[in-house]
Formats: structure tokens, C-alpha cells, sequence
């Protein structure tokens, strides 16, 4: 009976999330439009994670390359560390990482935020006076996500290419005009566009379940911890699994062989 | 008139209300007492189609709102404005804002009409000094008046529900939010804007309620007036009404 109950309020739980995932980016579409509340959602998310993005794909960049260099140097094979990195962070790590940071930090504020509207009863004046909380909270920060995650992930590639330079050149003695060289090999059209797509992806993802989890707390200060850690929780855990299977469709789509 | 009928509601198999049934007219002057967690929040916001329960009918001018989508809900909900526990400020907004919200929502006034307006509602509610502020910088007294500036701005509601208007106040400030509250509620009855308040603190619903009603346990234990409630023999109930007979 439990178990029935369960799954029975899993199952509309599941469908509640799926509506309000399409419902998020109609809303662009319909009067009226909350313009003011997208800037400032990407305000809170582009800049606002940015230095933190900034650290953590530095010293990813870092540790890549001097993994890469000394495992390359016992085959003598050094100068292929900017092609091995390179590919690594622009395919695959980039978007990963930058989108983990971006749940742990973006997704954890949206969803902690409109948990307290929610428990504050702000959300019921919001309905009270016809508002549709939805398009209002939702949709701006689906929009948001979309937008400056990937923004986020270039510059994070970006730095981690950086972190990668450094080791190289100035740990393994490698010659940084090579490795830029074969950076620039790197960046084929085939690899930027598997790395590009998957941030617009894991954002609509990463807000979507953070809005959804926030405005469905529950029970006061414990409620709002739980739903905040299951929104962080269920955004990584999405995003990691999303990501194999994109890499998988995006390599079957752009021709690449295993 | 508003009307519950045999209205039924649990959250995760746990019953909130069961089979209450009553019904009010929009001038009354109601309280409805009862401790935590016993649903109070839940029937103000049933009234307004917040909350569906999952049985029985609510029924607001002889229109049965359970039936109603949220798109078709607004001319009901029209009828009320509330002033939540704590408040319910938009804490991402100025107290300009906040009470400026359902003006934007309701009316096509200027920016300068809506200023005015604000500030002249702020005024009478004795808060006009904190119109820049954040809510967060706001004590418990003044957030509960923001509160109330934001519900009276843009429509006139034919009835005021509040949640918890006074609880965590001072007896000073909670005297002087009460007094408000029975202002606001002046006039003889067919055309006074009448006010359902939520409490647990019996001796602020007698200033300003006429009629009492004590929930426990998702059902209505008592309904009556001031005098029935005096001599009322309920144990639990004479808990509640303690002070008043210190009072005396
Ligand atoms: N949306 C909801 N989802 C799940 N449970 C809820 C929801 N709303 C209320 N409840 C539960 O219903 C019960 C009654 O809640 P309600 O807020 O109406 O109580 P209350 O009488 O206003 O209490 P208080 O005096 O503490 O404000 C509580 O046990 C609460 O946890
Ligand atoms: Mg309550």
C-alpha cells in the first residue's frame, strides 16, 4: 500500500516536472513578457559564477596537462600534450565540469530561493494576483541557464587551455607556439560543436530541476535543506548521465568512429 | 457568501481538514482559532483556490471554485485580498515596490499616480518613513503593515483574510495592528468589508471577530459568538480562551 501510494506520487511527480519543463520555455512566447527578471537572472548567473568557474577550470586544466605530460614523456611522445588536453577539455571536461559548478552554485540559488517564496507564501501572491508563477519565476531563469552556461563553459575551456599552457611550457618544457598549434588543430568544427551543444542542454536541465524541486518544498527550514540538496543532487547526477548519451548521439550525428 | 461544503483534504495520506463544513457572508467578522497545524492557513487558502482539497465543494458567490482552472479563478479571488503570516513581502523588492505591485497588476495608473497612491497608503498606515527600505530591514510590526498596505492597494476586497496578523508582535505593536485591522473593517453590515483572521491568540481575535470558530484536528470543534465561546466546556478550548476569563 505504501509502495503503491509511492509510486503513484513518484509518477505525478515525474509528470509535473515534465509539464513544467515545457511550460518554462513557452513562456517566452506569451504575454506578458519579464524581460527585466531575465537580466537580472543572468546577472546572478553569468558574472556571478564566473570566478569560480574561473578557478576551478584552471586548476583542471592544470592537473589535465601534468597527467597528460608525464604519462606522454615515458613514451616520448611530450609534444602531443596540447592536442591530448586540448581534446579533453573542449569535448568533454569543459562542459562537465563548469556545468557541475554551475548546479552546485546556480542550481542550489534557484532552487533555495524559490523554496522560501514558496514556504513565505510569496509564490500565493504572486497567483493571487494573477501572476503565473511559472512564467514569472521559471521562465526567466530557464532562459538564464540557457544562455550564460554556455557562455560560462567557453571561458572556462578557455582558462583551462590557459592551465594547460602553463604546465606544459613552464613544468614539462614544452614549446608553447607547438602547443598552440595543436590547440588550433583542436578546434575543428567537429569538436567545438560537441562541446558548444551540451551546455545549452545541461543549463535547461540544471534550472529546470532546480525550479522544479524549489517550488515544490515543503515543511519549513528542513524542507527548503532537502529540496535544495535534491536539486543539486539530481542536476549533477543528470547532467553526467546526459552528457554519455549526447556524446554518444553527437558522435553518431557528426560521423566520428570509435 | 462563502460557503465550505463537507470539504475533505490530506497531504501524503495525513488528513488537513476533514468534512469541514461552514459558511460566512462577506461582511462577517469571523476568527478562526486553533493550535499548529491544524489547518488554518489551509482554509484561507482553499477560499482563495490556492489549495484544492481533494473532496467536497467551496463555493464563493454560488460559484463552486473547486471546479474553476486557475486562469478562471481571478474573478473570486478578486473578491478577498490577504495579508499572509509574516507577511509575504517580495523580499527582492523596496517596500515602494512591494505595495506598487498590485497597483501594476490591477490598474493602468502613471508612475507618478502609483507613487502617490503608495505613499499615501504607507501614510495612513503610519510607515510612510520606510518606503526605500528592503524588507529585510523592516521589524515585524512594519513588515506586517507592508503587508497590509500591499493587500488594501489596487482592488477593494469585500473581504480581508488575515494569517497570523499579530502573532510574534508585541502586545503594543499587536494592539495597534488590531485596532487597523477593525478600522478597516468599519460600517454597518450588508456593505462593510468584512475579515476572517487567523490566529491562536484568543484575546487579539475577540478585538477585532465577532464570530469564533476553533478548529482541531481538521475539524470544526466550535462555532459561535463571543458569549457562546465564554462559556463553552471544551477542555482544549478553554486552554485557548484563558486569558479571556482572567480578563474578566
Ligand atoms: N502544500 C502542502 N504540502 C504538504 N503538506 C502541507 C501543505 N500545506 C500544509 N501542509 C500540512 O498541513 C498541515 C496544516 O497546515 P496549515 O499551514 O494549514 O496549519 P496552520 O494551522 O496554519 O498552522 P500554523 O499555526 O503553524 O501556521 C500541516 O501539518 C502542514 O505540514
Ligand atoms: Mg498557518
Amino acid at each position: 500500500m505504501g509502495f503503491a501510494m509511492n509510486m503513484k506520487d513518484n509518477l505525478a511527480r515525474l509528470q509535473d516536472f515534465y509539464l513544467l519543463s515545457l511550460k518554462a520555455p513557452l513562456g517566452l512566447f506569451r504575454r506578458p513578457f519579464y524581460g527585466r527578471e531575465i537580466v537580472e537572472q543572468m546577472d546572478y548567473m553569468g558574472p556571478g559564477s564566473l570566478f569560480i568557474v574561473l578557478l576551478v577550470s584552471l586548476f583542471i586544466g592544470m592537473a589535465l596537462s601534468l597527467q597528460i605530460s608525464a604519462e606522454l614523456a615515458a613514451m616520448g611522445l611530450k609534444m602531443y600534450t596540447g592536442k591530448i588536453v586540448g581534446m579533453a577539455i573542449v569535448r568533454e571536461i569543459g562542459p562537465v565540469s563548469v556545468a557541475l559548478v554551475f548546479a552546485g552554485r546556480a542550481g542550489s540559488g534557484m532552487a533555495s530561493e524559490l523554496g522560501s517564496m514558496v514556504l513565505g507564501h510569496q509564490v500565493d501572491i504572486l497567483r493571487v494576483h494573477g501572476v503565473n508563477p511559472v512564467k514569472k519565476l521559471v521562465t526567466p531563469r530557464v532562459t538564464a541557464a540557457v544562455l550564460m552556461l554556455p557562455v560560462l563553459t567557453v571561458i572556462g575551456d578557455g582558462v583551462s587551455l590557459l592551465g594547460g599552457y602553463y604546465i606544459s611550457v613552464f613544468a614539462s618544457h614544452q614549446s608553447g607556439p607547438f602547443y598552440w598549434s595543436q590547440i588550433r588543430d583542436v578546434m575543428s568544427f567537429k569538436n567545438l560543436f560537441s562541446g558548444l551543444s551540451k551546455p545549452f542542454i545541461f543549463g535547461y536541465i540544471i534550472a529546470c530541476v532546480s525550479c522544479y524541486t524549489g517550488l515544490s518544498a515543503r515543511g519549513g527550514a528542513r524542507g527548503l535543506r532537502r529540496s535544495t540538496t535534491t536539486a543539486v543532487v539530481v542536476s549533477m547526477i543528470l547532467v553526467i548521465i546526459t552528457d554519455f548519451l549526447l556524446t554518444r548521439v553527437l558522435m553518431y550525428v557528426l560521423g566520428m568512429r570509435i | 457568501m462563502i460557503e465550505f461544503r463537507n470539504v475533505s483534504l490530506a497531504y501524503n495520506s495525513k488528513a488537513v481538514l476533514d468534512n469541514v463544513s461552514f459558511s460566512a457572508r462577506f461582511y462577517e467578522r469571523v476568527a478562526v482559532l486553533g493550535g499548529s497545524g491544524q489547518g488554518k492557513t489551509t482554509i484561507l487558502r482553499l477560499m482563495l483556490g490556492l489549495a484544492r482539497p481533494d473532496s467536497g465543494s467551496i463555493i464563493i458567490d454560488g460559484q463552486d471554485i473547486t471546479e474553476l482552472e486557475e486562469s478562471q479563478l481571478r474573478e473570486s479571488r478578486m473578491k478577498f485580498s490577504i495579508v499572509f503570516q509574516e507577511g509575504a513581502l517580495f523580499d527582492s523588492m523596496s517596500v515602494r515596490e512591494n505595495v506598487a505591485f498590485s497597483l501594476r497588476e490591477y490598474s493602468r495608473l502613471t508612475e507618478k499616480e502609483i507613487e502617490s497612491k503608495v505613499r499615501e497608503l504607507l501614510r495612513r498606515l503610519g510607515i510612510e518613513e520606510a518606503i526605500d527600505l528592503m524588507p529585510e530591514e523592516l521589524s515585524g510590526g512594519m513588515q506586517r503593515r507592508v503587508a497590509i498596505a500591499r493587500s488594501l492597494a489596487g482592488c477593494s476586497p469585500r473581504m480581508v483574510l488575515y494569517d497570523e496578523a499579530t502573532t510574534g508582535l508585541d502586545p503594543l505593536t499587536a494592539e495597534s495592528i488590531c485596532r487597523l485591522i477593525r478600522e478597516l473593517s468599519e460600517g454597518e453590515p450588508p456593505d462593510r468589508t468584512g475579515l476572517i483572521i487567523v490566529t491562536h491568540k484568543v484575546s487579539d481575535a475577540a478585538k477585532v471577530a465577532e464570530r469564533f470558530i476553533y478548529l482541531r484536528r481538521g475539524a470544526i470543534a466550535f462555532d459561535g459568538d463571543m458569549q457562546h465561546l465564554m462559556r463553552a466546556e471544551d477542555r482544549e478550548l478553554r486552554i485557548f480562551t484563558e486569558e479571556l476569563h482572567r480578563m474578566e
